[in-house]
């Protein structure tokens, strides 16, 4: 075996070593890109599909029952809700809880009326990347992702305040 | 037939060059944010006696975490 097929072979090992850990790297919905659909059962005892909300704004907040940060964001957030519902503005929680049952009644116990969806599976949160708990996403009327935030502290909700205005405006 | 060979071994290698990825995602720490998996019943005493000995034999560090594993901070 000459050197030269030597390095060949060592090049076609690294690009196949290297293309294997890709697709663990081009999963999670880029700013500008169309947030991925899916469908999940929700507190409203009935299947929510993200596409049926196009032409709305959709801000999409992945929570946890244990999760304290998230906790004292979720009343903030139906803050918001109930302010801006009437100009054309969803609010998706989705629970990455292993016990939807759980995260209903943590949802009912903190006021919570925009509707709970239950990703016990962990698929929509596994297609999203999600990186830190909370994670909030907002999407304009064509579905595209626009603003991304991981995490939580307290002061954050009047960011979303003014990225929500803009994006009900356009 | 040996080129095969030396590809295989070479991918199986090089995989452990494959950028780390937490086997733990935030959203699958339900049970290590359990407060029955932290290290100690009492946080606040700890810390004093983490002070203790952080002054007395200048041990420090590699005691405790911050936060309880939701992966928020």
């Amino acid at each position: 075996m000459s050197l030269s097929s030597i390095l060949k072979s060592a090049i076609c090992a690294v690009a196949i070593a290297f293309l294997s850990t890709a697709d663990a790297q081009a999963r999670l919905p880029a700013i500008g890109a169309i947030a991925p659909d899916f469908t999940l059962h929700s507190n409203l005892g009935k299947n929510l599909k993200l596409s049926e909300y196009r032409g709305q704004v959709v801000l999409i907040n992945f929570w946890a029952t244990w999760c304290g940060p998230c906790r004292e964001e979720l009343p903030q957030l139906e803050r918001q809700r109930a302010r801006y519902q009437r100009g054309g503005f969803v609010l998706l929680g989705v629970s990455v809880d292993d016990n939807p049952r759980a995260a209903q009644e943590m949802a009912h116990r903190l006021g919570v009326q925009f509707p709970v969806l239950f990703d016990a599976g962990k698929q929509v949160s596994g297609r999203y990347d999600i990186d830190a708990m909370p994670s909030t996403l907002l999407i304009d009327r064509g579905g595209v992702v626009r603003y991304l935030h991981r995490g939580y502290r307290s002061g954050v909700e009047q960011e979303y305040d003014v990225k929500v205005r803009e994006l009900l405006r356009q | 037939m040996r080129r095969a060979i030396l590809i295989g071994l070479s991918v199986a290698l090089l995989s452990g060059c494959a950028r780390l990825v937490p086997d733990v995602k935030p959203y699958e720490r339900e049970q290590l944010a359990d407060p029955i998996m932290s290290f100690s019943r009492d946080p606040v005493s700890d810390q004093y006696l983490d002070h203790v000995y952080d002054v007395r034999e200048g041990a420090r560090g590699a005691t405790t975490s911050q936060g309880g594993g939701c992966g928020c901070n």
